[in-house]
């Protein structure tokens, strides 16, 4: 009996080992350099790069789609009148030739290439961009604003010919054509209602040939496209469920580039790879504590300052983020024009405990008659790190020995309410800007009639003046001034007090070429090449 | 037969009131947490009479008694309702979407501790008190006690990093099923049914550590039970009886496995509501798109509806499973009578 259990035994631990190797060599090549990998029997050889992403993509349909990654997805497979020029915030025409702007800024009229087509062939005129931009008015998704809250109408004067009629002048309207929302898309999308699983696309570099939710998303070039052919023929994307395992997939190569987002020690990690290139850019996300200016304690201006003072932003760079952070001095992203370092020239770098000690001794408090705040952050949101920077924050702060501060957290649904009621104190928020304007990092926490949602409960009819005005500017050399000034007002009175700026990070394997990052956050996959 | 008939309409009409008390408490679970699905989804920037906009739309403005009895009426004529984010789909259409990968990765888990844990527990069985009993009794509580995301790592480093034999995410390589159409969801089934050998190989590749991490982990418990039931049966009289009257050892251990086998069913039947528990940390661990993550991306959203039907489709499923193991007993033992 006893020999006979072990030959079973061993039978059986044989078969397993067998089976299991014998599928791993019949496994092929890794994804190399070269085109496809594994060649089906049934689509021909093509060149392909495969990313891999955490992200997800939530509603292929620019009506509804408000979310970073969709976004990216969308701008690979449509196009606007208007995008950034890859590597810059600069805008250029899209499928527009020219435009001209008429009534003080009132009425945009653009004038479209000709011969535009979607990706299966259907041409592509004026009466698609105004179906498209209508529908989106008219199913009133979550992006909806970006066009209600400015066009009070938009017509095809021909086939090439679109016109704007907008509530009033907007001095960042050419951004605002960059966004989805303003994309046309093919007809096949419903008309009324929101087609989040519609593949059809639009006329971008790109079309969808396969999406698999949460699996994989397949793009081949668009035979169509009326720029520039791109120079890898499939891009697949790939979703991974946590940013451990789609770093592994990248050291293995079952990805050829690891995307948003990875975390910050596998970006150190993987810099010291030989094989692999890690691409580093500014990014327009940034971090910030809005601060409560209607409850006791923070509705002293000098409370608010000492607050400012006693950060030290590099600190909580490398501490909390690895150095994958950068500091940041103002509500507008450094990189962009107007940004000015107001809370640097106005603070001082790093922790200024002295003159937060003394504008607290100014505001009545000691050492013994400590400020009590509360600090809110939110655990999951903003990924792992969101407690270690309120601890960090907490540190800093009573490092001056004249503040108490208690943390605590809310799930983010909850966290939203008690922000909106203005239940908060102190709390940790982070944004991703709609368009890349100076506009959209300043009106929507500082104009009055815009920031409800921070529950800050900050007004300044000066400020709201200069934000109106600024809007309605035509050109960047008139409009600095006034986003100088509302920087300047913002340091002095600190309804909200700046953190962290973001970087962008891309790993890739070594002969990946042209990954071109700017801060609009975009990746262009039509720009992707294998280097020789 | 007319009483097993009789039993399994029992049986299933008793699931009803499982399913009912489970859907009561999802619901009032659901409702307490903080928070709700439009807050979640829109985020920080939406305008307060937006959010009231779309609340009203999904009917979350009405009082709760009115949603509990919209729901259950829902349920009742097989509406699972609409998702509540994204694109509003129809959470019966979203659960199709995951399942196939789910069941595939739960069939073949449910295989490897089955294998596992019969080998192991067998063979601890029959050397009871030596040191390969204690040897594997050992095994079967470290693979008991061992953490799913753990161990998925460990292999994911093992045979996809180091040796890079294994690819360590997902269900096939990426772009292979580019023009291929899935008939049932289940890629290996799918690919054999269409002629398709590469998809097959391909998504059994995928499938090794995944299935390898699961059934380990799970076959622990059979191990145990295999074992205990193995020393019990092979001390009882007719094992004796057999070995007197000159049968192989191999015949003798048939006739004992057999005999272990019930209680070994009922555990395989409480096991496949634990191993699509544990596929909820293997999908993780492995990117596999399947109802774990799906569901618990959804908890994040305060998705009610989806949490909801997903949960009542699971305790339907469960149901149905644990019906089938019953009814196996019949099939397996001729002494059980309903």
């Amino acid at each position: 009996m006893a020999i006979n259990m072990k030959a079973l035994f061993i039978a059986a631990v044989v078969l397993i080992a067998l089976g299991v190797v014998f599928f791993a060599v019949s496994k092929p090549p890794v994804t190399s350099p070269t085109p496809t990998t594994t060649p089906p029997t049934t689509t021909p050889a093509v060149s392909q790069i495969v990313i891999g992403v955490t992200d997800k993509v939530t509603d292929l349909d620019p009506s509804n789609a408000y979310d970073f990654f969709t976004w990216e997805v969308l701008n690979n497979v449509m196009e606007g009148l208007m995008r950034y020029k890859p590597g810059t915030t600069e805008l250029m025409y899209g499928i527009a030739e020219s435009h001209e702007v008429q009534e003080g800024g009132k009425v945009y009229v653009f004038h479209l290439k000709k011969d535009l087509k979607f990706a299966d062939g259907t041409p592509c005129t004026a009466q698609d961009v105004v179906r498209s931009i209508k529908r989106v008015m008219e199913i009133q998704g979550d992006p909806s604003w970006l066009v209600t809250e400015f066009v009070e109408d938009v017509v095809a004067v021909d086939d090439y010919t679109v016109k704007f009629v907008l509530k009033k002048p907007v001095s960042y309207f050419l951004a605002l054509l960059a966004t989805p929302p303003y994309f046309p898309v093919h007809p096949d999308y419903k008309p009324d209602e929101i087609d989040s699983d519609q593949t059809a696309g639009g006329v971008g570099p790109y079309k969808i040939v396969k999406w698999v939710r949460d699996q994989e998303l397949v793009l081949e070039a668009n035979p169509y496209y009326h720029g520039e052919k791109p120079k890898i023929e499939r891009v697949i994307i790939r979703f991974f469920k946590d940013a451990t395992t789609l770093r592994l997939a990248l050291e293995r190569g079952e990805v050829d580039i690891a995307w948003r987002t990875l975390n910050p020690a596998d970006i150190e990690s993987l810099k010291g790879n030989p094989d692999l290139q890690v691409i580093e850019v500014p990014g327009a996300a940034i971090r910030y504590i809005i601060i409560n200016v209607k409850m006791p304690g923070t509705d002293n201006k000098l409370v608010r300052q000492a607050l400012a003072a006693a950060i030290d932003r590099a600190d909580i760079c490398k501490r909390v983020y690895l150095d994958t952070w950068e500091p940041l001095y103002s509500l507008i992203p450094k990189g962009m024009w107007s940004h000015k370092d107001v809370f640097l020239e106005k603070y001082g770098e790093g922790s200024n405990v002295e003159l937060a000690k003394s504008l607290l001794q100014q505001a009545g408090y000691s050492e013994d008659n400590p400020l009590e705040v509360e600090l809110w952050y939110t655990p999951t949101h903003y990924g792992d790190t969101e407690k270690d920077l309120a601890a960090v924050l907490k540190e800093q702060w009573e490092a001056t020995g004249m503040i108490k501060v208690t943390i605590k957290s809310a799930e983010w649904t909850q966290y939203l309410e008690f922000t909106r009621k203005g239940a908060l104190q102190l709390s940790l928020y982070g944004w991703y800007p709609d368009y890349i304007d100076p506009d959209d990092y300043t009106t929507p926490f500082l104009h009055s009639a815009a920031n409800a949602w921070t529950g800050s409960g900050y007004a300044n009819p000066e400020v709201d003046s200069l934000l109106d005005e600024a809007a309605v500017k035509e050109t960047i050399e008139e409009r600095t001034p006034y986003y100088e000034q509302v920087q300047e007002i913002l340091a002095e009175e600190v309804p909200i007090t700046p953190l962290i700026q973001g970087k962008l990070f891309v790993a890739a394997k070594k002969n990946v070429g042209g990954i071109v990052l700017d801060p609009t956050m975009l990746f262009r996959y039509w720009l992707l090449y294998w280097k020789e | 037969m007319a009483a097993l008939r009789t039993y399994i309409i029992v049986r299933t009409l008793m699931t009803i009131p499982i399913v009912f008390t489970l859907l009561t408490i999802v619901f009032i679970i659901l409702r307490v947490m903080p928070g709700d699905p439009i807050t979640a989804m829109v985020g920080m920037k939406a305008p307060p009479e937006y959010i009231e906009r779309l609340k009203e739309e999904a009917g979350l403005n009405k009082p709760y008694h009115v949603q509990y009895m919209d729901y259950i009426l829902g349920i009742i004529r097989g509406d699972f309702g609409r998702s509540l984010i994204w694109g509003k789909r129809p959470v019966l259409a979203e659960i199709f979407d995951h399942l196939p990968a789910t069941i595939e990765l739960t069939i073949f888990g449910f295989i490897v501790s089955i294998i596992i844990g019969l080998i192991t527990g067998t063979v601890a069985g029959v050397k009871c008190y030596t040191k390969v009993d204690t040897t594997l009794r050992l095994y079967s509580i470290i693979a008991y006690a061992l953490f799913i995301p753990w161990l998925g790592m460990m292999f994911q480093l093992i045979f996809g990093v180091y040796l890079k034999i294994l690819p360590i995410g997902g269900r096939i390589d990426p772009g292979l099923t580019v023009g291929w159409n899935t008939v049932t969801g289940l890629y290996v089934l799918d690919g054999i049914i269409t002629g398709r050998y590469d998809i097959v190989l391909n998504a059994l590749q995928h499938l090794i550590l995944p299935s390898l991490t699961l059934g380990i982990v799970l076959s622990g418990a059979y191990t145990r039970l295999v074992r205990a039931n193995m020393i019990d049966v092979l001390s009882q009289d007719f094992i004796r009886a057999a070995r007197a009257r000159g049968l192989s050892e191999l015949k003798v251990l048939r006739h004992a496995l057999k005999n272990a086998f019930i209680p070994i069913l009922t555990m395989m039947g409480l096991q496949f509501a634990i191993l699509l528990t544990g596929a909820v940390l293997t999908e993780t661990t492995f990117s596999w798109p399947g109802m774990g993550t799906f569901l618990l991306e959804r908890i994040k959203y305060v998705d009610y509806t989806t949490i909801q039907g997903t949960i009542v489709f699971f305790a339907i499923f469960v149901s149905v499973v644990n019906l089938v193991v019953d009814i196996l007993y019949a099939l397996i033992d001729p002494r059980i009578r309903y």
